[in-house]
């Protein structure tokens, strides 16, 4: 994989500043595995942030991972501040952890990227940098890299015209064919930073909604289940795509639901640190806040 | 030894699919899958280590294990067994090698499981040489090979002129007497490039490092999902529930089921009240390897992985079974 050697010394340099003068207890960030991919790293100490990297295979959202950091290690204690590299995409789910109450601002330090863009798994770059207007995060502490002169490109939601162009009834039958792979392992919800609900919903032993075969129906339920647990909230990272084994296009649902929640309510999720507007908090007498 | 053409064998094909629920790799939407098949057509002959093994035709990701129907004060119940033969086409002898790793505890212990048993006994295992080791491979470090005919009933060896069959069973034998036999054209072939062994720590050594930070290291990034365990040739555990299929006026349909499961999934371990022994991605990731290298050949025998790679390639997050095993052995 390339590296960049530049914005890699200053996320390390970043790290040794965190961790050394005890600001942090851990930095998440990329590391190169023995087979040369790029993956998350953990590192807890200046003496490993050598480890870290960036380059544009960087292309998992890290902030996936704030959820292992919201308990104590310790009862009694305060939960770990920890740092992650963040870029704009991934920034983006930053705002929806901090209205939804996940994370405290003041135990993260986001250390952005100006980002030029990821590559997806073909090693092209990603369909969600062709679409992407932001060149640094919406979030962060620390930036690292210029931010580069790429225009902005105007999100006409060409990837959707494949579905809209389909009959009702072809639209099921692409769908079906397509959960009739899914191998029910739910690496989908597992990666995505908005899916943190301690019993799913779908794997719970007395539900009412699915059983537990691993068959098209449960299949169906459960995918559009999970898009519609992230109206509005989801940011398009795409990692739920990413990470499929089988390849279920499933941004197309997501971005079908970004789309239409921008239509009715002018709210596109991550942007700023707001709830989705299909959900709002009760006040006393019952109302919307 | 038998020698064919890619007609005699797909002539062969078509015949056995008439005659049995024939299984074999096909191109699904791009991924290599192994799929129930109705003619030679739908077979793919030139592929890659397919991307799901083939544990699924024997042990099946879903299973309905009875059927039960309540009318008023009578309840119905019927086992649910497939009895036509199946023939596994294509699997690779690394899949087979998986079977025979679930064998120790499925068909081995007393009592065996009398489901496995049966698709075992109906099941024709006609396995296909790889030429080359894929991305991620190391049988050869666990006791199998590209070419090894050990678990199958016949090995199928591609070569230039056409295909070398060699039974190894007598139900080797007997599935290939209807087989088209030609002279044979040039000589089988050998395996072209191998990949480099992994070291194999034997299971007492790995007692002591269940407390090593290497677990912390490996599992921190594991997301919890449960690609690793379904792609794997020898992940057996499985979860049984009862779901409703139909309610009627008087009448009520009910399902035993049998569905996969996974130690990787949170979900897994936890016991009645709630607790979790296992409550962490590391403590998780952990048992999966301890199982494969640990308790499943001290409980059982054989060691629970096959060297297939297919866990390796598949990881979102590079989890890589190969690393984890080259640190343990650093460690002992």
């Amino acid at each position: 994989m390339q590296i960049n050697e530049p914005l890699t010394q200053q996320i390390r340099e970043h790290a040794h500043r965190l961790l050394d003068g005890g600001e942090v207890e851990c930095v998440i960030g990329y590391e190169i595995g023995p087979r040369g991919r790029a993956r998350p790293a953990f590192v807890y100490g200046p003496t490993e942030v050598d480890r870290l990297i960036w380059g544009a295979d960087c292309v998992h959202n890290l902030t996936t991972y704030l959820h292992d950091k919201k308990k104590p290690r310790k009862r009694g204690e305060e939960p770990p501040r920890v740092a992650v590299v963040v870029k704009p995409c991934d920034s983006r789910t930053l705002n929806i952890l901090l209205a939804e109450r996940q994370i405290a601002r003041e135990r993260v330090v986001a250390i952005g990227v100006a980002c030029e863009g990821v590559v997806g798994k073909d090693g092209q770059p990603a369909a969600k940098c062709s679409r992407c207007t932001d060149r640094t995060p919406v979030v962060y502490d620390v930036l690292v890299g210029e931010p580069p002169e790429i225009p902005p490109v105007e999100d006409d939601w060409s990837d959707l015209a494949r579905i809209e162009e389909m009959s009702p009834a072809e639209r099921l039958s692409f769908w079906l064919r397509e959960f009739d792979r899914c191998i029910r392992c739910y690496a989908c919800r597992q990666v995505c930073p908005g899916c943190y609900c301690t019993t799913c919903m779908f794997e719970r032993d007395d539900g009412l909604w699915v059983d537990a075969a691993i068959d098209v129906p449960q299949k169906h339920v459960f995918h559009l289940g999970r898009a519609l647990h992230l109206a509005g909230r989801c940011v398009e990272c795409d990692e739920c795509e990413r990470v499929c084994p089988m390849d279920l296009p499933l941004s197309l649902l997501n971005r079908l639901l970004v789309r239409e929640v921008e239509a009715l309510y002018g709210h596109r999720a991550g942007r700023e640190e707001t709830l989705t507007p299909l959900v709002f908090e009760l006040g006393p007498e019952g109302s919307p806040i | 030894m038998r020698f064919t053409t890619l007609d005699g064998l797909r002539r062969w094909l078509d015949k056995l699919a008439e005659e049995v629920d024939l299984v074999a790799p096909t191109d699904v939407d791009g991924h290599v899958l192994y799929r129930p098949v109705q003619s030679a057509d739908a077979i793919l002959f030139d592929y890659e280590r397919p991307e799901l093994s083939a544990k699924d035709f024997l042990f099946p990701a879903t299973e309905v294990l009875l059927r039960i129907e309540q009318k008023g004060k009578d309840v119905a119940i019927e086992e649910v067994l497939p009895d036509r033969k199946q023939v596994l086409f294509g699997i690779r002898p690394c899949d087979a090698h998986g079977l025979a790793v679930i064998d120790a505890l499925f068909l081995e212990q007393d009592p065996p499981d009398r489901y496995y048993r049966h698709h075992r006994e109906r099941t024709v295992l006609v396995g296909m040489a790889c030429l080359q080791m894929w991305e991620g491979c190391f049988c050869t470090s666990m006791g199998g090979g590209p070419m090894d005919t050990t678990h199958l009933d016949v090995l199928i060896r591609p070569s230039e002129g056409g295909y070398f069959l060699q039974p190894v069973t007598p139900k080797g034998v007997a599935i290939l007497e209807g087989l088209p036999v030609e002279e044979p054209k040039g000589e089988p072939p050998s395996v072209k490039e191998y990949n480099e062994p992994v070291p194999v720590v034997p299971p007492e050594k790995w007692r002591p490092l269940f407390n090593d930070r290497i677990w912390m290291r490996h599992g921190e990034r594991c997301l919890s999902c449960r690609i690793c365990t379904y792609v794997c040739p020898t992940c057996r555990c499985f979860d049984v529930t009862d779901r409703v299929v139909d309610v009627q006026p008087g009448l009520t349909r009910i399902e035993r089921i049998r569905v996969w499961d996974a130690c990787t999934s949170p979900n897994y371990r936890r016991v009645a009240g709630g607790h979790n022994p296992r409550p962490t991605k590391p403590d998780r990731l952990r048992n999966r390897f301890y199982c494969k290298f640990c308790y499943y050949p001290e409980d059982f025998g054989p060691l629970g992985c096959v060297g297939c790679g297919r866990c390796i390639v598949a990881c979102p997050v590079d989890v890589d079974i190969t690393e984890v095993m080259q640190d343990v052995a650093k460690q002992t």
